[in-house]
């Protein structure tokens, strides 16, 4: 980062193409290129605060163990020793394979069904439809916590406690009204004289919601996707509470754990912080805008 | 919309249950993993449970023990205390970064990509990473402040019951700059260029402008930004449960870790207590209603203003 800084800053003092300006007279113009080079010093500070903690994760896990305290920032030599270890002492693959496990399950699940529930209440006419839908939205805001108890009592009741079955539909009915209320955002987009036509040529009302309007409703669906993916790959609290039988638990809680256990491993620490996020940062980066748009959509739910 | 208005607009009988067949899966899912935890929730509040046996009905006693829990008091204000310098930090800075990115820059969309990572990331890795930057002996909080010949000020940041929450607010602000900042800047992008116009044309300058044309048009969002704020913070528990566990001496003790304890942490023998920690929750639910019910008002209020 701060390597980048001094050029960065050079660039925003020259005048830029921006050719807002312009129309100002010379006293007017430097005032404004210095705030602007203002604003870019702010924004790579910013940047640079908000950035720094994960180079410090991924410099942290690549040192030798007995450089950690004390060293350099950036360290002299690195190694691969700490995945290595954090790969095998935790049983990393195992929480690695739950938690992609869980997470594809629910995302699937709360896919198909959100896709029918939002399109049947975008397009479809029933008695009692608002009914419904206002009692499923009614709960939107409510959070996790106020309602761990009776839900862990029913896990327990239903035997499904410590499975991670049992988990996944937990998360799918926590997921279900949000995302169905999205994707129905989506569905009211479409025209009803494809619908219309469709019938028309006699197709059966699901073959018109599969075959004719999911297609057409690709970016509700990559949405929803990456909002569900990313929400079910980050829970902590249910699956904290509900899996305690070691070879169940998905990534959060292990990370959790792993604090308490090896305080004072810090490449092992930071190494299997840094493996559990690599494939949400991946995934980022090559598809930023879908996630913004799933996170800033999805942020009325959480 | 009545249900004769609804023959009258589709007389096709043939279409009406197959909507029930496409809406079933998500209204027994609903019903089974929320609506009933939900209800159910309300009567285990006024009961009193280990989670064996069966639950002992008791009125509003738990409701009495909270007013006299001097516990839950210390707690509520530390809920509200974080909650309030949260939605204030969350709501005002986010909008001055997003008005700052929104006037355009060559790497605009780096800064952006950069500052919304946090947000993709796990509030467990979030708060695990912080901890060991906050570690008082080798965290790269306390070197970066020795570094700058502040050594003086180095400090077991989360372990001193005065920095504790100060600490955990500056996370939380970490964690949610990007997110809040894109929601503005969605915001941002709404707004009309030629109100700014008008408005420079009238003789504005930005700050005035920022006042009177960013500020009004940007209130729904703003809305939607203060009552995600006061819901995350009422609700918050994953960050400090993982940072400090509520302590030191719960000086970040917050309604949710403290129900949480109540019911789940009883590892060291002491009796679950159900009942009372469904009280507790009721309470943060009560909170999270409020706030959505005063943002429903107030948006409606702005709508018809409008």
């Amino acid at each position: 980062m701060s390597t980048d800084a001094p050029t960065t800053a050079a660039q925003a003092a020259a005048p830029g193409p921006a050719g807002t300006w312009e129309a100002l007279p010379a006293p007017g113009r430097s005032r404004r290129a210095a705030t602007r080079s203002a604003g870019y010093l702010a924004l790579i500070i910013i940047s640079a605060v908000t950035v720094f903690p994960f180079l410090w994760m991924l410099a942290t896990s690549l040192r030798p163990s007995n450089t950690v305290f004390g060293g350099p920032l950036v360290p002299r030599s690195v190694t691969g020793g700490a995945y290595r270890r954090a790969w095998t002492q935790l049983d990393y693959p195992n929480h690695f394979w739950n938690s992609v496990y869980v997470t594809t399950a629910t995302v699937v699940i709360v896919l198909a069904l959100a896709t029918l529930g939002g399109y049947a209440f975008a397009k479809l006419e029933f008695p009692g439809k608002q009914l419904i839908y206002v009692v499923l939205l009614s709960t939107l805001m409510l959070p996790i916590t106020a309602i761990i108890i009776p839900l862990f009592l029913e896990m327990r009741s239903f035997n499904l406690l410590n499975t991670r079955q049992g988990l996944i539909l937990v998360y799918v009915g926590g997921a279900l009204p949000f995302a169905m209320f999205l994707m129905r955002a989506f569905f009211e987009t479409l025209p009803d004289e494809l619908i219309q036509a469709a019938r028309v040529d006699g197709a059966g009302e699901f073959r018109i919601f599969a075959r004719v309007m999911l297609p057409l409703a690709a970016p509700g669906v990559a949405t929803v996707v990456i909002f569900q993916f990313l929400s079910t790959w980050n829970e902590f609290l249910l699956a904290q509470t509900f899996i305690s039988a070691p070879q169940y638990l998905p990534l959060q809680p292990v990370l959790y754990g792993v604090v308490g256990q090896h305080s004072t491993d810090w490449p092992l620490l930071t190494a299997a912080l840094t493996m559990s996020v690599v494939p949400i940062i991946a995934v980022y980066v090559r598809m930023q805008r879908r996630f913004v748009a799933g996170m800033t959509l999805g942020a009325v739910k959480d | 919309m009545t249900a004769g208005a609804l023959t009258t607009r589709r007389r096709s009988i043939r279409r009406r249950p197959i909507g029930y067949l496409f809406v079933a899966p998500i209204v027994l899912f609903f019903v089974v993993f929320v609506g009933y935890p939900f209800l159910r929730s309300f009567y285990l509040s006024l009961t009193s449970w280990s989670g064996l046996g069966s639950a002992r009905f008791v009125g509003v006693r738990n409701f009495q023990v909270m007013a006299d829990d001097p516990v839950f008091w210390k707690v509520l204000g530390n809920t509200f205390l974080f909650t309030g310098v949260t939605t204030v930090l969350q709501t005002v800075l986010p909008l001055l970064l997003a008005v700052l990115l929104n006037r355009g820059w060559r790497a605009g969309v780096l800064f952006r990509t950069l500052i919304f990572i946090p947000a993709v990331i796990s509030l467990v890795v979030t708060g695990v990473l912080w901890q060991l930057i906050y570690e008082p002996n080798f965290g790269t909080f306390n070197e970066i402040l020795r570094g700058v010949g502040l050594g003086g000020l180095a400090h077991p940041w989360l372990a001193d019951p005065h920095t504790v929450l100060p600490a955990l607010m500056v996370v939380s602000l970490w964690q949610s700059l990007g997110l809040f900042t894109l929601i503005y800047l969605a915001g941002l992008q709404g707004i009309n260029p030629s109100l700014y116009e008008a408005a420079s044309i009238d003789g504005a300058s930005p700050s005035q402008q920022f006042r009177s044309v960013t500020v009004p048009m940007l209130r729904t969002v703003t809305g939607v930004v203060v009552i995600l704020n006061l819901i995350n913070g009422f609700k918050t528990f994953d960050m400090i449960y993982v940072m400090t566990g509520g302590g030191p001496n719960r000086a970040s003790e917050v309604l949710g870790t403290y129900l949480y304890g109540l019911a789940f942490g009883s590892t060291a023998g002491a009796v679950p207590a159900l009942g009372y920690a469904t009280a507790i929750s009721m309470v943060i639910f009560v909170l999270c209603l409020a706030a959505t019910l005063i943002q429903l008002r107030i948006s409606r209020r702005s709508a018809d203003v409008d």
